[in-house]
């Protein structure tokens, strides 16, 4: 009788569907894990041995994957904000006044979302100077540093946007800045504002410009750029050592 | 007919070869790495991430918990707050405004630093000092150098450009005329070629912004004899420092009329600044 959870467990494990998901043992042997990381799609981001200095924390500071962590809590809780926010004038601040106060747990994901993009914007930066740092931007990394300046730039453009949308007095005056410092571009300032922010002032429209980039373009960039970040550290050795 | 060039394939096995996989020697770990050198990803590095995610989790979390996002009143144009400020992560460049042509601070300078920083590697091209921090001690020498360099002459430019612009006239009481230095960009729009935006919003800023970074190229060439590692270094960690500067005097130092302010006399913003009667 005791022996009848054991005995399941084992007809489960050589069932037909048990050995569909995983076409490995327990990752306890050397062949089982290399297989672990290269049979799954998520882990096979990762090679299957890296070279020790590259778990290190005091050189990597895990910054960059960090910066992917909070990318990825921020597609979440971001995802669950849109279900409760539309993007007009005359509804985007209720419904994150409702948000704060009828939804559950409204505000806590509120303030989840707010703070990780903060976060964001730090260990981004903190990443690019340890990569700097440490020289490995250098051949054979050089696209990948450029790929990752534009990363840089578009975490402040996404982080920018969602300033924008709870349309409070402090969205406001903070994106009025910007449209300012838009307007003042050498010769094109009129016409880059307006594409920008959908007309000579801060209005609806450039409320449903910036959800628009902040909720689908600028975060399916960032992604296909992430993509393209990854594919190239894998394709170019790992990450940078000493030679 | 001529025979086929290249290796023929042997009687009964006539297949095509196919390109299985490209593998450059620098790209892999390489086989002459003793074997100590590597670590298996599961468990080893699979661990380290598992545990980051854990606890930033948990910090994000527990943050979120503590602090709520802020959340002023409603939007509206009637009321413009004393001072209007950028997100933090921008006030770096609100900062710059302050100093300079605002096309120039908000648009021209951020732009060609990101087209410089993406063109660092491209110009900056020997292999030597890859994973190495500083690479080596010119470098450390350089980066220490640049941060005290910086951390000094940007304080003291913001402080100067303050101390300058200051209105410093006295009335007469009697016949009512002002007598005494008038700010600097007063006194350029009475006396400058330009008036107050070209010598003022130009043509300094840009001498400046262009100078100190070659000085201090200069001077890590010249005391420590810097390579283009060593005087990137430099130039970066100014950048950074710059940066740091920019952002927390914009943050913590800039009150009502984005005036200067000691960090703990800030006074609160102004949340409604009613315009003048007329104006």
């Amino acid at each position: 009788m005791l022996d009848i959870p054991g005995q399941v467990w084992q007809r489960v494990k050589t069932g037909p569907l048990w050995r569909s998901l995983f076409r490995h043992g327990y990752p306890d042997s050397r062949k089982n894990q290399s297989l672990a990381v290269f049979t799954n799609v998520f882990l096979h981001l990762h090679p299957v041995k890296v070279r020790r200095h590259a778990l290190a924390i005091p050189y990597t500071w895990c910054m960059g994957g960090l910066s992917f962590f909070l990318f990825l809590v921020l597609t979440l809780t971001g995802t669950l904000l849109m279900f409760y926010y539309r993007p007009t004038t005359e509804w985007a601040y209720s419904d994150i006044k409702d948000l704060e106060t009828v939804v559950v747990f409204g505000q806590l994901l509120r303030n989840m979302h707010r703070w990780a993009a903060h976060g964001m914007v730090i260990t981004v930066f903190l990443h690019m100077v340890r990569v700097f740092y440490t020289g490995s931007y250098k051949p054979p990394r050089e696209f990948n540093w450029v790929v990752g300046t534009l990363l840089f730039l578009f975490t402040i453009l996404l982080s920018y946007t969602g300033y924008l949308l709870p349309w409070d007095q402090l969205a406001l005056w903070a994106v009025t800045v910007g449209y300012n410092i838009a307007q003042a571009t050498p010769a094109i300032g009129n016409e880059i504002s307006f594409l920008i922010f959908g007309g000579y002032q801060l209005g609806p429209n450039a409320l449903l410009r910036f959800y628009v980039l902040h909720v689908v373009a600028l975060p399916l960039a960032t992604g296909f750029l992430i993509a393209i970040h990854f594919w190239r550290i894998r394709k170019d050795g790992g990450i940078s050592g000493p030679l | 007919m001529t025979a086929p060039r290249g290796p023929q394939p042997f009687p009964g096995q006539e297949k095509r070869l196919r390109l299985l996989a490209f593998v450059r020697q620098d790209s892999v770990v390489r086989v002459d790495k003793r074997v100590e050198d590597t670590a298996m990803v599961w468990p080893h590095l699979l661990v380290i991430e598992f545990i980051a995610a854990m606890i930033w989790s948990i910090g994000l979390f527990a943050i979120a918990a503590l602090f709520n996002a802020p959340l002023q009143d409603h939007a509206t144009f009637d009321c413009t707050p004393n001072p209007s400020k950028a997100p933090w992560y921008l006030l770096n460049l609100q900062e710059l405004l302050l100093h300079m042509d605002k096309g120039l601070a908000g648009v021209v300078v951020p732009t060609a630093w990101l087209v410089f920083m993406a063109a660092i590697p491209y110009i900056d091209r020997e292999r030597v000092g890859v994973g190495r921090w500083f690479t080596n001690e010119v470098g450390k020498k350089c980066a220490i150098l640049a941060a005290i360099f910086t951390g000094v002459l940007v304080p003291f430019l913001i402080g100067l450009d303050a101390f300058i612009k200051m209105d410093r006239r006295v009335t007469d009481p009697v016949t009512g005329v002002k007598t005494g230095w008038p700010g600097y960009a007063e006194f350029a729009s009475q006396y400058f070629p330009g008036g107050r935006e070209l010598i003022p919003n130009y043509v300094i800023p840009i001498a400046v912004m262009i100078a100190l970074p070659l000085l201090l190229v200069w001077l890590c060439k010249r005391l420590f004899g810097a390579g283009t590692r060593e005087w990137m270094i430099a130039i970066w960690t100014g950048f950074v420092v710059t940066f740091l500067v920019l952002t927390v005097v914009g943050t913590s130092m800039r009150g009502p009329g984005m005036d200067l302010y000691a960090p703990w006399a800030l006074p609160a913003t102004h949340q409604c600044f009613a315009p003048p009667p007329g104006g």
